[in-house]
């Protein structure tokens, strides 16, 4: 019987081995995603009810112009559909369009697992005619497209505009850090409110680097040269900290981070343990102002920085992509083209991803959107396009570990356990050692 | 005497519904929060009883998302866990009594390999499994959500099964046996019926646990419509867009229905005992 | 030896044939669904492995790393073994106490059993998680009640680092149904006539339970503390939703941070590595576990 017992665990090992042969040998099969021969398309997104009733009707409009076609429309909640995405580019199994977002967007153009999209749109089956130079040049990838933007955003701060206003105070857009830090004394002072530094916004960092023309994030290495060009962001918490007008890093952890409902914002009922502000992204303000209590109206400007114009910029809030294994890229292209063109399918997406690339669309839905929608349009328009410097390009593998010891290290400043010198020397030396590995 | 018998009786009570009542407050919350307005949930989450109580949440959420509503999300989730969950009982119930009853070389490495693969945490395995069962061409099917329990891979469930029948007078076997009866006429006409309780303990455990399970639907089911109610409800909250909590709430608390309903039904099973069948050994 | 005198039933009859015909679902189970996952896991922990390109073979680079140059790792192998082995024997005292009192026939039993086993069925729920930050917050329920009694009422339970953990283990030991319905349901297995004799004898009933409940009950008290210690171990959803780590990593799970890195990070090569060692730190601690059973755990057998 032991013999039989060993043979049974020696033919499992070697199925093992096997298994994992195939694997590393890379190019399996087409994974198997239960689609029929006749024309499928898997699409696949992540968001919130509105989206996923709103993606269905205009997928249901689409499929009635094209009989024979059948899509399986695929949504999950933002770190499933992350988790799930990756699952299965490891079985070579991706969705045939897929959501795409701007960090996540170099890796998998890296891996080769997202179709270049340039030739369809030199010929004209991805129809780029009323998207502006600038927005195209976003999306792009070492010249190449590899993904369309559903929407155009920018970084932008929430503010409580009711206290401010109650307390004679106004906000200006562009303000400079220095402002930015006298605006947080004379809130504290006058509502008692404090303010939320932006703890872990990944993008701050990067924000601040480009007004001294410093790009992030380089080839396997960080883009700054030495760790005082990181520093802006601990020696500003430490100075709120000591200063009584930043958030007790306690409130943090009695929150979740990145959830609309529980930004100290909104969330809350001690202004001591409250935020004036919220560094975000515009998109957000429809899903701020429905979180913020009623009676609270939620003003919106530029992220504060030394220097505005070359910090700002606009950003594909999502993308469509297209896996590079896609049985039937046309079919897949077309969709997208459909997406970012339709008048009828925009008119009742609404610009839920964001503004619309193409000018034509973004004008054509404009007066149908919601007022609060309408601030985020004038908002991007007016206030981030005539100041802004085009978009750094994509965040490499290794970025999301340096966001995770930016976030530790400022939690250690924060609670006065880490000199600001010594945190942007550490994260010089992690970051830089996670990028390099991620390579 | 008598009069000291019903103050004793009153405390008892007094203090288990005390303390049950602390033991279910986060329920009772998230079901009071259902009848709630979505933006007023955590604006008065200290206070329990809403204003007004409003069903509007129940509509909400019931309507699903892209036209599937959830009463397809209950009826795929009913499905796939009734029968994992009967594999589950009847496979561990077999395995545990081969492994505690019958004496054979192997056995104990069995029981090794059995806690040996609860020991790796299901995170770490999802990709591996996601790549054997494409392998297998299982992706997009309800398999890897229901065959491998019929395999009592499970090792919590034969272990458990096992414990139970170690409480099992051994002479009840030995009597049969004189009798004339196989290892396997004991277990069917001997060991299963005493299983009762542990199977039923089982059944209320394994349903709960696929019932509740994401993870594996994730990963293996590609069409929304046929996804469970477990994923369903993480579609309310995307952290870049507004969160319907009140729509959340309400069907969170739906869905724990059948199993309040199971639980209910079962425990007299479980607590019912073999004290009073008469086994004398 | 005697091979040809037995009929093919009397064969599948020899006590050594039946225990591996009843155990052949596992067998096949454990082979066909487990074994592989688990080969490929250990394998992919010597690889570079980033999930969106092929595993590269890099030995034991994943393993040194570990060891040598990451401080997290041991951070949150000490908080997972702070956690494991305050929560689970406080959960399984718990567990037996109420099962204990819960066990007496009462009109209300049944109701009253439900009621403490409910909270075990939200789990790891959203609900839970919003309710449990609620509760511990500075301004929450905790709060006001011990400025009820006049205590100190402004702690931040979830902000500090000697605290946060304890909001965890609270959360692991108020789900105790699962431990209390094996107990329910071993407490029915005793049999009433040892009691009966008991009374007999003029026992009281300190004396009962200790002569006859808890020697009877140590087999399930034993299957209840191995299976809790394994899942204690790799707990991961009271982490993963209420702390995420913090505050500093005081509450980092040993799950949670190999969730991060293979995940968050995509080294899901190094993930695995730090799987198996969890994997090989659980081993041992069961084998302590099982070393000691026969110094108290009561056998049938003897």
């Amino acid at each position: 019987m032991k013999k039989k017992v060993l043979a049974a665990l020696l033919a499992g090992a070697m199925v093992v081995s096997l298994a994992a042969c195939g694997n590393s040998g890379g190019g399996s099969k087409d994974g198997d995603s239960g689609s029929d021969s006749s024309s499928s398309m898997v699409v696949s997104w992540w968001g919130n009810q509105t989206r996923n009733d709103r993606t269905t009707e205009v997928i249901n409009m689409y499929l009635e112009d094209h009989p024979g076609l059948s899509i399986d429309g695929q949504f999950s909640e933002w770190d499933d559909y992350w988790n799930k995405l990756a699952t299965s580019s490891a079985g070579n199994a991706l969705p045939d369009v897929m959501q795409m977002d701007y960090m996540y967007l170099d890796q998998y153009v890296d891996n080769g697992l997202l179709l270049d999209l340039t030739p369809y749109i030199e010929d004209g089956t991805l129809d780029m005619s009323n998207v502006p130079e600038n927005i195209q040049e976003s999306q792009k990838v070492d010249g190449k497209t590899y993904a369309i933007s559903l929407g155009t955003n920018a970084n932008a701060m929430f503010y409580n505009k009711t206290a401010l206003d109650e307390a004679g105070i106004t906000v200006k857009d562009n303000m400079t850090l220095d402002e930015f830090v006298d605006l947080c004394k004379e809130v504290k002072e006058k509502t008692g409110l404090r303010t939320n530094l932006g703890y872990s916004v990944e993008s701050l960092p990067e924000f601040w680097c480009r007004a001294d023309d410093i790009v992030l994030y380089g080839d396997g290495k960080l883009g700054v040269d030495s760790p005082d060009q990181l520093q802006t962001i601990f020696d500003l918490e430490k100075q709120g900290i000591e200063e009584g007008w930043h958030l007790d890093p306690s409130v943090f952890t009695e929150i979740t981070l990145k959830s609309t409902e529980q930004d100290p914002l909104v969330y809350g009922t001690d202004p001591d343990r409250m935020s004036w502000c919220a560094f975000s992204t515009s998109n957000q303000l429809t899903a701020v102002q429905n979180a913020a209590p009623e009676g609270m109206e939620i003003g919106i400007t530029t992220w504060p920085s030394p220097d505005p114009a070359k910090s700002n910029y606009l950003k594909p809030s999502q993308l469509f992509s297209v896996s590079a294994n896609c049985e039937d890229p046309d079919a897949a292209v077309e969709f997208i083209n459909w997406f970012i063109n339709d008048e009828a399918c925009n008119k009742v997406l609404l610009g839920e991803r964001g503004v619309p690339i193409s000018t034509a669309i973004s004008d054509a839905i404009a007066s149908e959107l919601s007022e609060t929608d309408q601030a985020v349009v004038a908002y991007i328009n007016d206030v981030v396009t005539p100041n802004s410097s085009p978009i750094n390009p994509p965040a490499p593998a290794g970025a999301n570990e340096f966001y995770d010891i930016l976030t530790n290290l400022e939690e250690q400043v924060l609670y006065g356990q880490l000199e600001p010198a010594d945190a942007a020397q550490q994260l010089f030396d992690q970051g830089n050692a996670a990028l390099a590995s991620a390579q | 005497m008598r009069r000291k018998k019903i103050i004793n009786k009153t405390i008892y009570h007094v203090l288990v519904t005390l303390f049950g009542l602390i033991m279910i407050y986060p329920l009772v919350w998230m079901f009071m929060s259902s009848f709630k307005d979505t933006n007023t949930i955590f604006t008065t989450a200290t206070q329990l009883i809403p204003e007004t109580f409003k069903f509007e949440n129940y509509a909400n959420g019931w309507k699903g998302f892209g036209g599937i509503s959830f009463g397809t999300f209950f009826g795929n989730s009913l499905f796939i866990s009734i029968l994992a969950t009967i594999g589950t009982v009847f496979s561990s119930a077999i395995v545990g009594y081969g492994l505690q009853r019958c004496k054979f070389k192997g056995s104990r490495i069995l029981f090794v390999a059995m806690l040996l693969s609860m020991m790796l945490p299901a995170q770490v395995l999802m990709i591996p499994q996601y790549l054997w069962y494409q392998q297998l061409g299982w992706v997009g099917t309800y398999l890897p959500l229901i065959v491998p329990y019929c395999f009592a891979i499970q090792g919590f469930f034969v272990y458990l099964v096992m414990n139970f029948i170690g409480g099992i007078p051994k002479e009840l076997d030995e009597s049969a046996k004189i009798d004339g009866c196989t290892y396997y006429g004991i277990f069917a006409r001997i060991i299963f019926p005493l299983l009762k309780p542990v199977l039923v303990t089982s059944f209320i455990f394994s349903f709960m646990w696929r019932w509740d399970d994401f993870l594996s639907a994730l990963l293996y089911i590609n069409d929304s419509a046929r996804y469970p109610v477990s994923l369903a409800l993480k579609l309310f909250a995307d952290p870049g867009s507004t969160s319907d909590y009140g729509a959340m709430f309400a069907m969170a608390s739906l869905s724990l229905l059948p199993i309040i309903v199971i639980f209910i039904f079962m425990q007299r099973y479980i607590v019912e005992g073999i004290s009073t069948s008469g086994l004398k050994g | 030896m005697k091979k040809k005198s037995l009929t093919l039933a009397q064969r599948l009859n020899r006590e050594s044939t039946a225990g591996v015909v009843c155990s052949l679902p596992f067998i096949i189970g454990f082979l066909f669904f487990m074994i592989v996952p688990m080969g490929i896991s250990l394998y992919y922990s010597f690889c570079d492995y980033n999930i969106l390109s092929p595993p590269e073979f890099v030995g034991l680079k994943n393993y040194i790393q570990m060891f040598t140059a990451d401080d997290r790792f041991w951070k949150s192998i000490g908080v997972t073994f702070y956690f494991a082995l305050v929560s689970v024997p406080l959960r399984l005292i718990f567990a037996l106490i109420v099962a204990m009192i819960l066990v007496k026939g009462s009109k209300a039993s049944p109701f009253y059993r439900a009621v403490y086993y409910l909270p075990s069925i939200i789990g790891g729920s959203v609900a839970v998680s919003i309710l449990w930050k609620r509760m511990f917050a500075t301004d929450g329920v905790i709060n006001q009640i011990l400025g009820m009694f006049g205590l100190p009422d402004n702690t931040s339970w979830l902000g500090q680092t000697s605290t946060a953990i304890w909001t965890l283990i609270i959360l692991a030991v108020w789900q105790f149904g699962s431990s209390m319905l094996i107990f329910l349901s071993a407490l029915k297995q005793i049999p009433a006539e040892l009691y009966e004799a008991a009374n007999v004898d003029g026992a009281n009933g300190i004396q009962k339970f200790f002569r006859i409940t808890l020697p009877l009950l140590t087999p399930t008290i034993f299957f209840n503390l191995v299976m809790q210690m394994i899942n204690g171990f790799l707990a991961f959803t009271q982490c993963y939703i209420i702390t995420q780590g913090k505050p500093m990593d005081s509450t980092l799970f040993f799950t949670v941070y190999t969730y991060q890195q293979s995940f968050e990070f995509y080294k899901t090569g190094y993930a695995a590595g730090m799987a198996w060692v969890m994997l090989l730190i659980v081993g041992l601690v069961t084998l302590v576990l099982f070393a000691t059973k026969r110094f108290w755990v009561y056998d049938e057998g003897n």
